[in-house]
């Protein structure tokens, strides 16, 4: 398969979840549409990487799931105690700027 | 490959759309670990087994785990009507909508680029996948390596504080 094949699916699923995170109110929802993006951009570098016979996309990808991991324990910390505070994880009812 | 590559692809893209368009977020959540499996049959077709490996641990365990386990935990099964008004998702997918076109515009106008690197999959197979990258995760890319132990040992802390009471 060529290399564009990958790049256009890349493309794709990133654009999904680009979408989700801009329709949907649930934050664990837009939670996991970030995830699709990250997914979105390793396949792009895994692709690439192979194609111009190189490792440093491969590597540049484990350090994106690390990343990832991160981000979903300080996220999903956030989306218990906005609960808390809240009652709702409705991104709407986030307006006060304040914790 | 070529029939393997299309299956992944429907598969990935299919679940895609049902994670940002169902409901419910358990299902949403369900529908990604099938998102995570297709993208780890993508890397093995691009001869990149570890990758693979470390996506299905990774991401379709223990990040799934997260958040099926936050899911149970705030009781969210039940919520509904989780879109919001139409134009916000009229705007969000014309937006979205130009930039897939540009990307795909921009695909098209590259011209070919020739490998620049001497890592062949011949090669990569004969020194081995994992090998390989532990050789240049060790040496080459030290420095991000603990960097990144560090960023992690933070986002224990952080996400310990923002869930205390």
């Amino acid at each position: 398969m060529n290399v564009n094949d990958y790049l256009i699916v890349a493309t794709i699923i990133f654009c999904i979840g680009a979408v989700g995170v801009l329709i949907r109110k649930n934050l664990v929802t837009i939670f996991l549409s970030l995830e699709l993006m990250f997914n979105a951009a390793n396949l792009g570098f895994v692709a690439v990487s192979e194609y111009l016979n190189l490792i440093s996309g491969d590597i540049f990808v484990i350090f994106i799931m690390v990343v990832a991991a991160a981000e979903a324990a300080i996220l999903l910390g956030i989306a218990i105690a906005f609960y808390r505070e809240k009652g709702t994880i409705n991104i709407d009812d986030a307006n006060e700027l304040k914790f | 490959m070529e029939a393997l590559f299309y299956i992944f692809s429907i598969i990935a893209i299919f679940s895609a759309l049902m994670v940002i368009s169902v409901k419910n977020p358990l299902t949403s959540a369900l529908y990604i670990i099938l998102c995570f499996f297709a993208i780890a049959g993508f890397y093995i077709l691009l001869n990149m087994q570890f990758l693979a490996a470390m996506q299905i641990l990774v991401y379709a365990g223990a990040i799934a785990v997260i958040i099926v386990l936050v899911i149970m935990l705030l009781n969210l099964a039940k919520t509904k009507g989780a879109i919001k008004d139409f134009h916000q998702i009229v705007i969000g997918i014309i937006a979205v909508g130009l930039l897939f076109l540009e990307v795909i515009l921009y695909l098209n106008a590259t011209g070919e680029k020739k490998p620049t690197g001497i890592y062949t999959n011949a090669i990569i197979n004969k020194i081995g996948n994992t090998q390989i990258i532990g050789e240049f995760l060790f040496t080459k890319y030290v420095f991000p390596f603990e960097v990144a132990s560090v960023l992690l040992l933070v986002a224990v802390i952080g996400a310990y504080i923002f869930a205390k009471k």
